[in-house]
């Protein structure tokens, strides 16, 4: 009886361990090939599944806190407006980590219909061949990508063909304390646009207890996107080929002129301590500005509202500073995008972009841009009268759009297109880094170059190009 | 001749059974180690494309990379100091937490779950605290150096000081599993011993020496093993307090292996990675039991 039990439980072992494994082989090898066979299948079974008979279309975000609320307001209100498509929001955390799951799916019959990517996996998307250009559906549609704003929607322009659709777009700004400004003696509405003004007014914000500083003047988060942004806005280029437009990248060239002056403006800054560290992370630098450890530092528009709303004192918005005797360029937009996956049927991906059109009207951006403080990519929306009211509250909002309008359309304000991006900006995280430990700027700059050179030069030789 | 085949037969029977107690072990040790071992091993020979999938034989253009790599060697370096940190300040404070604990006095079932408590605790959750605490804006270690008028410290972004700082949360995270394991050690040691040693006399330092210690000795050994090998495998702690910065300064060999995997897409350096990584913690605990295990007294 015993050992009829012990081979009865062994048996129950085999066979869950067994169809754990025949499981993991069909997901390696036969779902690829069956994808498109049971595509149409699935649709027809999901169509069953919900009660209303819609086709289910699933989205993938990476949309944490009090985005995702509003994000899930937009999907609900979607799915209430019409009766043929049903979308299911799903968040898959932070954008490299929905990337990597979206990395393990892709081509397959579980891959989502749309997918957020952020702006710098655009070259990784467009070469990992998952997807489907929503310029397909732009010409079938005869859709007038004109009501887009341009400086938004060129960034996913790939040699003319539109990839994926503009969503959540913001561009950095220079956040101040205006209480800070007018106790030092500075003309509070009159921030500084230029490296030498920056300094000097920094210096002037800066004030010492003992061997300990209270306040410092000026910070900037240790991430590679704001030194991305402050070599663009001077009409520098990341890397040749016009930014990888052109052809493929092969060298990077931010440790030129334009790079080398953001370097050596932290350097020096820092040097005189008027510069403060703040790390990597978005939450300490903006807890340091709150709590009036720095006057100044850059942040992205999209963290504007908030931090009007928690601060204490008057909070002051601007440009993006630039070196004395330089010409302003402009921004590169920031934010991400929504992806559609190929080899899924006709139907999902009508629904997929009957839902990317519906999130890009007017009256859902304005709604988007005020409860989270992205750009609407439809510049109709800022004509609206709810837009301009919160305007009036919050004049901070209208500069960070200004500041994206005034940028000229060229290859530096595009953003450059390389496929090894993550790995670019832990490079250019590095050097800053190393700046305070009393690097000589070029010297850091070059040392990240050669760096992102190797990988470039990896990456070209896999994609063959 | 017929017994002998019978006894043939006996053997070929059991030994059928034997393997068939052992086939839910053999195949799940299969699945979820030897085959990702053996795929780890065979891409790290490649280069890979994003998906992971190998696409060129390069032989070990991936290992000679890293040996040349001076981001690898800061990797070696931090791994190796991190160990050295963690283990030995944090098992002599278990030692110590435990050796309180096993006195019997009134209450002392409080302190044995407070020294344990941090057992409990995710290391997620516990990071996020400590991170709170380090912040140099508004963290409360900050706060107490200016309080005593000693100049403030950027905990985690100094490269001088992230190391140490996330060793010493690590070592808070890790006590209480040690102490545990120690007082459960000490709890075990005959009470007889203890008494004898009364009647003779001897002192304090004596009794821990001679035989406290040679008879913790087996559970000492235990406690290393592990510690050493999770200090090697630390992650969490790591990813979210620095991210493996400043200047790569926390960037520890299995914090590079998740990057260059799931971040960079590199599949093929990060296996190149893991199974070095494999081979150094062989090496470490192979000469644990060859060195170490000679001072084990068992009873």
């Amino acid at each position: 009886m015993k050992k009829m039990f012990t081979f009865m439980l062994m048996f129950v072992l085999l066979i869950t361990a067994c169809s754990s494994e025949s499981d993991s082989d069909n997901n390696d090898t036969t779902e690829d090939t069956n994808a498109e066979q049971t595509s149409s299948n699935d649709a027809t079974e999901t169509k069953e599944d919900t009660e209303s008979g819609k086709t289910e279309v699933v989205f993938w975000h990476a949309m944490g806190g009090n985005l995702e609320e509003t994000l899930t307001t937009i999907v609900s209100d979607y799915n209430a407006s019409q009766s043929d498509y049903e979308v299911v929001a799903i968040f898959q955390g932070s954008y490299e980590e929905a990337l990597t799951k979206f990395n393990t799916v892709a081509g397959t019959s579980d891959a989502p219909a749309i997918m957020q990517t952020f702006e710098v996996g655009t070259k990784y998307m467009v070469e990992s061949g998952n997807i489907q250009p929503v310029q397909k559906f732009i010409d079938a549609d005869s859709y007038d990508i004109n009501q887009w704003e341009k400086n938004i929607s060129n960034y996913y322009n790939v040699d003319g063909t539109q990839y994926s659709m503009p969503f959540n777009s913001s561009t950095p700004v220079l956040i101040y304390n205006k209480d800070a400004f007018t106790a030092a003696g500075l003309d509070a509405e009159n921030p500084p646009m230029t490296y030498s003004a920056l300094k000097e007014a920094s210096q002037k914000l800066t004030i010492q207890d003992g061997s300990n500083t209270t306040q410092y003047g000026f910070s900037v988060l240790n991430y590679g996107w704001f030194f991305e942004q402050l070599v663009a806005v001077q009409g520098g280029h990341f890397v040749d080929n016009d930014n990888g437009r052109t052809a493929s990248a092969q060298e990077v060239t931010f440790n030129q002129d334009e790079g080398l002056n953001v370097f050596t403006l932290i350097s020096d800054m820092y040097n005189d301590g008027t510069y403060y560290n703040s790390g990597t992370s978005w939450d300490d630098i903006r807890a340091a500005f709150l709590s009036g450890k720095t006057a100044m530092y850059l942040d992205s528009s999209a963290g504007v509202k908030a931090m009007v709303d928690s601060a204490e004192f008057e909070v002051g918005v601007s440009y993006l500073p630039i070196p004395d005797g330089k010409e302003r360029e402009g921004v590169i937009i920031g934010g991400a995008s929504l992806w559609m996956s190929s080899g899924l049927d006709e139907e999902i991906q009508q629904g997929a972009w009957d839902f990317m059109k519906y999130v890009s009207s007017a009256e859902v951006q304005a709604d988007w841009h005020l409860q989270t403080g992205y750009f609407a990519i439809n510049p109709a929306a800022y004509d609206l009268d709810v837009v301009k009211e919160v305007w009036e509250a919050y004049p901070q909002l209208k500069v960070t759009v200004n500041q994206l309008r005034e940028t000229k359309s060229s290859t530096a304000t595009q953003g450059a297109l390389i496929s090894v991006f993550p790995e670019a900006r832990q490079k250019v995280v590095s050097a800053m880094e190393s700046l305070y430990q009393g690097a000589d700027p070029q010297q850091a700059l070059d040392q990240a170059a050669s760096e992102i050179n190797r990988a470039l030069e990896k990456a070209n030789k896999l994609s063959g190009n | 001749m017929k017994r002998k085949i019978n006894k043939k037969r006996i053997t070929r029977s059991s030994f059928g059974a034997g393997m068939l107690y052992l086939l839910p072990s053999i195949l799940l040790f299969g699945i979820f180690l030897f085959y990702p071992m053996f795929k780890t091993l065979y891409l790290s020979l490649f280069w890979t494309d994003t998906q992971g999938n190998p696409v060129q034989y390069v032989g070990l253009e991936n290992f000679m990379y890293l040996f040349e790599s001076p981001s690898f060697m800061t990797s070696i370096k931090a791994t190796l100091l991190f160990v050295l940190y963690t283990v030995p300040v944090g098992i002599v404070l278990a030692l110590i937490l435990a050796l309180l604990a096993n006195e019997n006095v009134k209450g002392i079932g409080f302190f044995r779950t407070m020294f344990s408590s941090t057992i409990g605790m995710s290391v997620a959750a516990s990071s996020v605290i400590w991170m709170l605490m380090y912040n140099p804006a508004i963290g409360i270690f900050n706060k107490i150096l200016s309080a005593i008028h000693l100049p403030e410290l950027q905990w985690l972004l100094d490269p001088d000081y992230a190391l140490i700082s996330v060793a010493i949360s690590t070592i808070w995270m890790n006590t209480g599993f040690s102490f545990l394991i120690l007082l459960g050690g000490l709890q075990n040691i005959d009470e007889r011993l203890y008494e004898n040693a009364r009647i003779a006399g001897v002192g304090t330092w004596y009794k821990l020496r001679n035989i406290t210690l040679p008879m913790l000795s087996p559970t000492l050994f235990f406690v290393v093993t592990v510690s050493i090998i999770g200090a090697f495998q630390s992650f969490g702690q790591i990813d979210i307090l620095t991210g493996g910065g400043p200047m790569e300064s926390t960037n520890v060999i299995v914090y590079a292996i998740y990057k260059d995997a799931f971040i960079n897409y590199d599949v093929g350096l990060a296996s190149a990675q893991a199974v070095l990584l494999f081979f150094c913690i062989l090496f470490v605990t192979i000469l644990q039991f060859k060195i170490g295990e000679r001072r084990v007294h068992y009873q």
